[in-house]
């Protein structure tokens, strides 16, 4: 018999292939985002990238692995853009190396590679950031030119605190978890809580992250089905809880275009490795995803959670990939048949 | 009627335009044929002639052996040259002169000599599995038969021979249904056919109101469905076109189901209408390195590397030639391979047509293998228990429900090759299976010996019984005393019969263990099956030993 195995017809896009459209699908998101929030976000993004390829490329070393071969997938790569693109505007580089190497060198590589890690990557960096250096974290500018003053001494993490607290402003969920009880919702939004055009800004970002995931499920390179199961549940929920308070809690449509929601929908929550794999399974994963979010925001003491929720889902995983099996062809259930073992 | 639907898919290229343009063709008279001895599921066949025998086309060469076997008749006229364990060589005469069988009328013709035929024509699927056709045609013994399908899917890139045999042939093979319907029973005939053989489907359509003017035995139904990767696959195309489920581990009779391949049911029209014995068939000849692709005609046994030079072939471009479809077929290491039964195309491809598979990257979970799965498997899964060698889980996960289709290895973006995978995980746990097999093959064997000699010894019995009785009525009329016991005949004859249905149990076990693991010898049953004939035959024998002591009883 020959080595060659069936089929002989073999065309299917490559891993590589797939990541690469991932990254480019991020580029309308990295575009606008920088538009309203200056350089700042490209040098995230640079900075992450390249850690992450030394990562990968420094462990493969240590782990005697082929170097190329494994970077020419470019999940590393995607790794990196995708943490980058989740961090404050201008974020010193050493921050961005700690996220890079806890998202690539524990989260993936300790757990053997592209394909073996449990938890989504970037957002164990992310969460790893969020928890370790909250103020760096929280530090997110209002709406701000192109090229902002401070944008060279703020990556080298050579600006004073006292500099970055006169930088900083808030996001929306941000602002808005902290309004405090008191007050409500519409005494809120009608004392100007925040610079002129930040909601418009969040609202234009979030759009273009819908675009570059629509262009990912046009071309089948990612299924519709985590997106839409935890969009839908985060609508679903929050209308619930707007409904029951409409004073305290964030409407729907507030949910969907402020914070990750949109970027974590396609970007975060649809990486393969980590997800639930049957399309059962991924509506549930999605959904899950989509109800964690919308509790922590509204209950909880994060004012955005996509990164947790994504990491309480993985760690869900084994048990969606068992409760969701599909039912063979002429089996009578969908249970695996544990009385069959080998003789 | 409408078309039900089967899970997951794929849409290769079909690239079947290639093939398809030519007209049928018949490839010239090989002056050698190989005729391997196994071209069929199941026992090798015996060679039943000598080196220097002279043999014409269809002279059987080889007889089969035990239930699940086939004969294999001569595809040339000439001399048998060489005879090894596992082929026959005849030398042409270059003259093809044939020995036929009488033709028969199916319509009129007795069942039985039916079936016979069909057996001694050495007729086998010709699809791919290469089952013995009369075996098939008994199913009905055991399972109610209600519909027979054929399959003219053809589902597979490249391959064009069941269109061109439709093309060309479809009256005889809609008659060659309607023989197999009667020979199992059907009432209904459903024809399933891709809807990308538009020329098959005119010439089918124009046969169906012909048919249906005629009183057929059996109804027919054309159902033409969505060109979908593998809709062909039986259970997929059963699915399809009548919404029945094969169970798992199963067979299509269970669900009242007979699938044929145009090709078979020619190739059986022809053997009882004809005479023919099956030594030709309609082989595909495609891929880019061919100069003039089309179909043809071929005699079983002409090599791969004499057929391809005659329909003219580019060495230059020529990276490997593959057996069957892209998808599911196998390339060939040596070109001296025959032409045999079931080869149903050849592909002779250049590198950038069918190109090497790229490296294998790791499975990064993305699914896309289940959602292709005709057979709803979870392909990732059995893939890491395959590579762990986890026999319990890759069983509990239903391994043995994968039909092999590569739908995951195609879509699968890490290039990992699944189906080898499993294929090689079947093997093993096959083998695995057969080791315990062994111990009980043991006892079987044990318990045949045991059976063969009750038999003899019933036989004996009777043989003295009846010197004894012939003896006594010659020498003594007066005494009429009977010195030999007379059994109850009531209970011999419920033994007779309980054996009787133990023969027949056994044969349904055979033929049901081959249908479902052609690839399988199936040794050990067919030791039950000997083990349940000899009890039959002693207790026949002892029956027959009372009935002679009982009338001579009564008879003074």
């Amino acid at each position: 018999m020959s080595m060659m195995h069936a089929p002989q017809l073999g065309k299917a896009p490559s891993t590589a292939h797939v990541m690469r459209w991932v990254i480019a699908a991020t580029l309308p998101g990295l575009a606008v985002m920088t538009l309203y929030f200056g350089l700042g976000i490209l040098s995230n993004v640079l900075i992450a990238a390249l850690w992450a390829v030394a990562a990968e490329a420094l462990v493969l070393r240590l782990r005697h692995r082929p170097i190329w071969p494994t970077l020419n997938d470019s999940s590393a790569l995607l790794t990196g853009v995708l943490l980058g693109a989740s961090l404050p505007p201008a974020s010193p580089w050493w921050l961005i190396g700690v996220g890079v190497i806890a998202a690539v060198v524990v989260a993936k590589q300790l757990y053997g590679g592209l394909g073996h890690n449990p938890f989504n990557p970037a957002m164990v960096g992310y969460a790893l950031l969020l928890v370790s250096f909250p103020t760096h974290m929280t530090l997110w500018a209002p709406p701000q030119s192109l090229w902002p003053d401070s944008l060279w001494p703020q990556i080298m993490g050579t600006l004073t605190t006292s500099a970055l607290d006169g930088l900083s402003g808030a996001t929306p969920l941000d602002a808005f978890k902290h309004k405090g009880d008191a007050v409500l919702a519409s005494e809120f939004w009608a004392s100007s809580p925040l610079p002129d055009g930040t909601l418009n800004a969040w609202r234009n970002i979030a759009l273009a992250w819908l675009a570059g995931g629509v262009v990912l499920i046009a071309k089948r390179l990612i299924s519709w089905h985590i997106p839409v199961a935890m969009l839908g549940s985060m609508m679903l929920l929050s209308a619930l809880f707007y409904a029951n308070d409409t004073s305290h809690f964030g409407s729907p449509l507030f949910h969907l275009v402020t914070g990750a929601t949109l970027f974590g929908a396609f970007f975060i929550a649809t990486d393969p490795v980590s997800a639930a794999t049957s399309r059962q399974g991924k509506l549930l994963y999605g959904a899950g995803i989509g109800v964690l979010v919308i509790l922590i925001r509204n209950l909880g003491g994060y004012p955005d959670a996509v990164a947790f929720a994504v990491l309480l889902m993985n760690l869900c995983v084994p048990l969606l990939d068992i409760v969701s099996v599909p039912r063979p062809v002429g089996q009578a259930t969908a249970r695996p048949d544990e009385r069959k073992s080998a003789p | 009627m409408p078309a039900y639907e089967f899970p997951g898919g794929i849409y290769p290229p079909e690239r079947k335009e290639r093939s398809n343009q030519a007209p049928l063709r018949t490839a010239p008279l090989p002056k050698v044929v190989m005729l391997p001895l196994s071209q069929h599921t199941g026992k090798a066949a015996l060679p039943c002639v000598n080196v220097g025998d002279a043999v014409k086309t269809g002279t059987l060469v080889a007889r089969r052996d035990g239930m699940v076997s086939a004969n294999v008749h001569a595809s040339i006229s000439g001399t048998v040259i060489e005879i090894t364990d596992s082929v026959i060589i005849i030398q042409g005469d270059g003259e093809d002169r044939w020995a036929t069988l009488p033709p028969l009328d199916w319509r009129t013709a007795e069942r039985d000599t039916l079936l016979q035929r069909l057996d001694d024509s050495g007729l086998i699927g010709l699809g791919g599995a290469g089952f013995p056709t009369y075996i098939k045609a008994q199913v009905n013994e055991h399972h109610a038969i209600d519909t027979l399908v054929v399959n003219a899917a053809e589902c597979e890139p490249y391959i064009t021979a069941d269109d061109l045999t439709l093309r060309h042939y479809a009256a005889d093979v809609l008659e060659g249904a309607q023989l197999l319907a009667r020979l199992c029973g059907a009432t209904h005939i459903i024809v399933g056919v891709e809807d990308n053989k538009p020329e098959a489907i005119q010439a089918l359509q124009a046969l169906l109101t012909v048919i249906a003017n005629s009183e057929p035995l059996a109804s027919v139904t054309l159902k033409i469905i969505e060109t979908r990767y593998p809709s062909g696959g039986e259970r997929q195309l059963i699915k399809k076109l009548l919404n029945r489920e094969v169970p798992s581990g199963g067979l299509p009779a269970d669900i009242g189901v007979l699938c044929h391949n145009p090709g078979t049911l020619l190739a059986a029209l022809q053997a009882v209408r004809d005479g023919l014995p099956l030594v030709a068939r309609v082989v595909t000849l495609t891929g880019d390195a061919i100069t003039q692709p089309g179909n043809y005609w071929v005699r079983v046994g002409t090599s791969v590397d004499a057929l391809l030079a005659q329909v003219g072939v580019d060495d230059e471009q020529l990276h490997q030639v593959v057996v069957g479809g892209p998808m599911m077929g196998t390339p060939l290491t040596s070109l001296e391979a025959p032409v045999t039964k079931t080869t149903n195309c050849l592909i002779a491809a250049t590198k950038e047509e069918l190109p090497p598979a790229p490296a294998e990257a790791p499975c990064i979970r993305c699914g896309a293998c289940e959602s292709v799965c005709p057979a709803q498997l979870l392909p990732q899964q059995l893939h890491w228990y395959a590579r762990a060698e986890n026999d319990a889980a890759l069983e509990a996960h239903h391994l043995f429900d994968c039909i092999e289709c590569g739908a995951c290895s195609y879509v699968c973006p890490s290039a990992i090759p699944l189906v080898q995978d499993y294929r090689s995980s079947k093997q093993r746990i096959r083998h695995k299976r057969i080791e315990t097999a062994k111990a009980e093959h043991a006892k079987h064997r044990f318990e045949f010996r045991q059976a063969r000699l009750v038999r003899e010894e019933a036989e004996k019995k009777a043989r003295r019984q009846a010197r004894l009785a012939q003896q006594q009525s010659a020498s003594s009329d007066a005494t009429g005393t009977q010195t030999a016991p007379v059994a109850d005949l009531r209970s011999l004859r419920i033994a007779q019969t309980a054996a009787k249905a133990a023969v027949r149990k056994a044969e349904k076990v055979l033929a049901r263990a081959a249908a479902q693991d052609p690839q399988q010898r199936h040794d050990d049953l067919e030791t039950q099956l000997a083990t349940a004939q000899e009890n039959l035959k002693a207790a026949e024998a002892r029956l027959a030993d009372a009935r002679a002591a009982s009338e001579q009883k009564e008879a003074p």
